[in-house]
């Protein structure tokens, strides 16, 4: 009866919606493969036993939901798990509905490999992370950890060639068969090394005893680790030109000295300085320029378009302007899952499967993954307010913010508010090492959550 | 094969209106959720009744004048973890103050400080109790507190 007492249902309960809307989904992918009418169109759907990875990860869900229940760590958030399931669930149907249409019928499959990876090591960090000191003493191994992971594509970078730096992929090592993204690790070193800085130094940061001109910073020796993070996100910039990761690391900066320090003279040096560095890089850099061709790009009005301009639409800017087309002919309901044809965007499923949601899942449906975004984001600030060590609350409030951060430069990319960039879609775009590091961050977010529900209920641990 | 359109349709909108209501279903969980964690924290606050608080004046680096303390019926005040009231600051022994409540009055005793407990200005012996009422000084070691209710 305890047993029972005990059970996670609350997370049970919020698994039932998710699990329908997958097999609802499913449903209708196989229906429309039988559609009479989508044979005379060009686009390839998924036969059925590539539909059976749904399945496959439905039945994971729930295994996680009895492990966790039978686990001293029962009392770990309940809301957070059913909310990025049914994420990384409809990311895993994109992948599986658009893998044969982009002529990759496995990769529904390697999604769910990924996905499957990345729950059972969210499980290990949950169960393994046992003293939120091991983090925060060992900072400086951590930052090592992202030098050698910043070093690592570097290497790469140079190993390719400067001549090659417009590839999509030049950011990425080849280990074996995996296609891995460094950057997606360093990321979460990132935040630690903020979050333990921060948390040893909150009132040295606060008080600001530097003074130059009206401005009062830290004193030296704690502004020169803040300055390296800097640092790296300029390498990114310069060198790698991975404009993405350098907006991420840079925003994530921003966030963490505010959520540290509580001093907007911080964040305003911070614009200020930004606005500075991307002037210079537009000056300087025609990668950055090409870029933001793509911004001011007028789209809408196609009939009046110059040469040069059907020029650009057709080679530099195809994938945003194709992404736009997309995105408008969705309309507010969308086609319907397997009846757009998203596969004329270039690299659909992972730098721009928001647009294949767009034209799938119609406003509508962004509206509702704008939801469940917020949701997770909610969560993981309240699981920041309630925690009371102050590395433990600037973790979690920094790895939540790399949700929110990441999302915000993704979509204004797909929809052309910004310059369109690399970095995948956190749970829905398709890629082994996004989906694994993002889940790493939700097992972290887990073990505060439990830490927290202990300290409420006057446990030691 | 109307009927399938149809079908497929109404899959459509179903998947809308599920993922929407999954939102809804999660937003009544978290409304839910505070609720809980509101009333608990209200019930963790119902400790020992307070019947008076210290107010810090000055001579303190680490505390804020304006800071208020909550006085239970008896308060230890000093640095160790076991006092009802901690004080982190260099010039407070470990157990410094005692301050016990009786018939509308403060008794004020030293613990045994180093730096010593005054009210009003005199310094309390060991072994002596001074009185202390709302609006009375009390200093514990440089550290000077008004007394209110």
């Amino acid at each position: 009866m305890q047993v029972l007492r005990r059970y996670r249902w609350k997370e049970f309960r919020l698994y039932i919606i998710p699990i329908l809307i997958l097999l609802l989904s499913m449903t209708q992918l196989l229906l429309v493969d039988k559609d009479p009418h989508s044979s005379f169109s060009t686009k390839i759907l998924p036969p059925i036993q590539d539909l059976l990875p749904v399945l496959g990860l439905i039945a994971f869900l729930l295994v996680t939901n009895i492990l966790l229940s039978f686990s001293p760590l029962r009392r770990a958030d309940q809301m957070l798990l059913p909310l990025v399931g049914l994420m990384s669930g409809i990311g895993l149907l994109m992948a599986i509905r658009l893998g044969p249409d982009v002529g990759d019928p496995a990769q529904g499959t390697r999604q769910l490999a990924w996905i499957i990876i990345g729950i059972v090591l969210c499980m290990i960090v949950v169960f393994a992370l046992r003293d939120m000191r091991w983090l925060r003493r060992y900072y400086y191994v951590w930052a090592l950890f992202g030098v050698a992971l910043v070093t690592a594509t570097l290497v790469n970078t140079f190993r390719v060639g400067f001549h090659n730096l417009n590839s999509p992929t030049h950011d990425q090592l080849n280990l074996g068969p995996l296609d891995f993204q460094p950057s997606e690790l360093l990321k979460i070193c990132v935040v630690i090394f903020f979050a333990a800085i921060l948390a040893e130094n909150s009132d040295i940061f606060a008080a600001g005893n530097l003074r130059i001109g009206p401005l009062r910073l830290p004193p030296i020796r704690q502004l020169i680790p803040i300055l390296m993070m800097l640092g790296i996100a300029l390498l990114f910039f310069l060198v790698v030109r991975e404009l993405g990761l350098a907006l991420l690391i840079y925003g994530i900066y921003l966030c963490m000295i505010y959520l540290g320090s509580g001093k907007l003279s911080y964040v305003a040096v911070g614009f200020v300085l930004f606005f500075l560095l991307g002037f210079i890089g537009y000056a300087i850099f025609g990668y950055v320029r090409a870029r933001f061709q793509a911004v001011t790009f007028n789209v809408v009005d196609w009939q009046n378009w110059t040469a040069a301009e059907s020029n650009f639409a057709e080679n530099a800017g195809l994938q945003p302007v194709q992404g736009i087309i997309a995105l408008s002919s969705g309309g507010i309901l969308g086609a319907g899952l397997g009846l757009g044809h998203p596969a004329f965007v270039p690299v659909v499923q992972s730098d721009m499967v928001f647009t294949a949601l767009g034209e799938e899942l119609g406003l509508a449906g962004l509206f509702g993954i704008f939801g469940l975004y917020l949701l997770i984001i909610y969560r993981g600030y309240r699981i920041a307010i309630e925690s009371s060590d102050p590395f433990s609350k600037l973790l979690a409030a920094g790895l939540t913010s790399i949700f929110a951060i990441q999302t915000f430069i993704v979509v204004a990319g797909n929809m052309k508010f910004l310059p369109l960039t690399g970095i995948p879609l956190p749970f829905l775009a398709y890629g082994g090492s996004s989906i694994i590091a993002n889940f790493i961050i939700i097992g972290i977010l887990l073990r505060i959550s439990y830490n927290n529900a202990l300290e409420r209920e006057g446990l030691a641990y | 094969m109307l009927q399938l359109d149809v079908f497929l349709l109404i899959l459509r909108l179903l998947f809308i209106v599920l993922l929407y209501l999954f939102l809804m279903q999660v937003v009544i969980a978290i409304t839910r959720d505070l609720k809980v964690t509101a009333a608990s924290s209200a019930s963790v606050q119902k400790g020992p009744p307070v019947l008076g608080h210290l107010v810090v004046i000055d001579g303190s680096s680490t505390l804020l004048p304006g800071t208020s303390f909550n006085l239970a019926p008896e308060t230890t005040i000093g640095r160790g973890p076991t006092n009802t009231i901690q004080l982190p600051d260099s010039f407070i022994s470990g157990a410094h103050s005692q301050l016990r409540y009786h018939n509308g009055l403060w008794y004020v005793t030293d613990a045994g400080s180093r730096n010593g407990t005054y009210v009003n200005g005199q310094r309390t012996e060991p072994g002596q109790m001074l009185v202390a009422k709302p609006g009375d000084l009390v200093q514990v070691g440089f550290i000077r507190f008004k007394l209110t209710q």
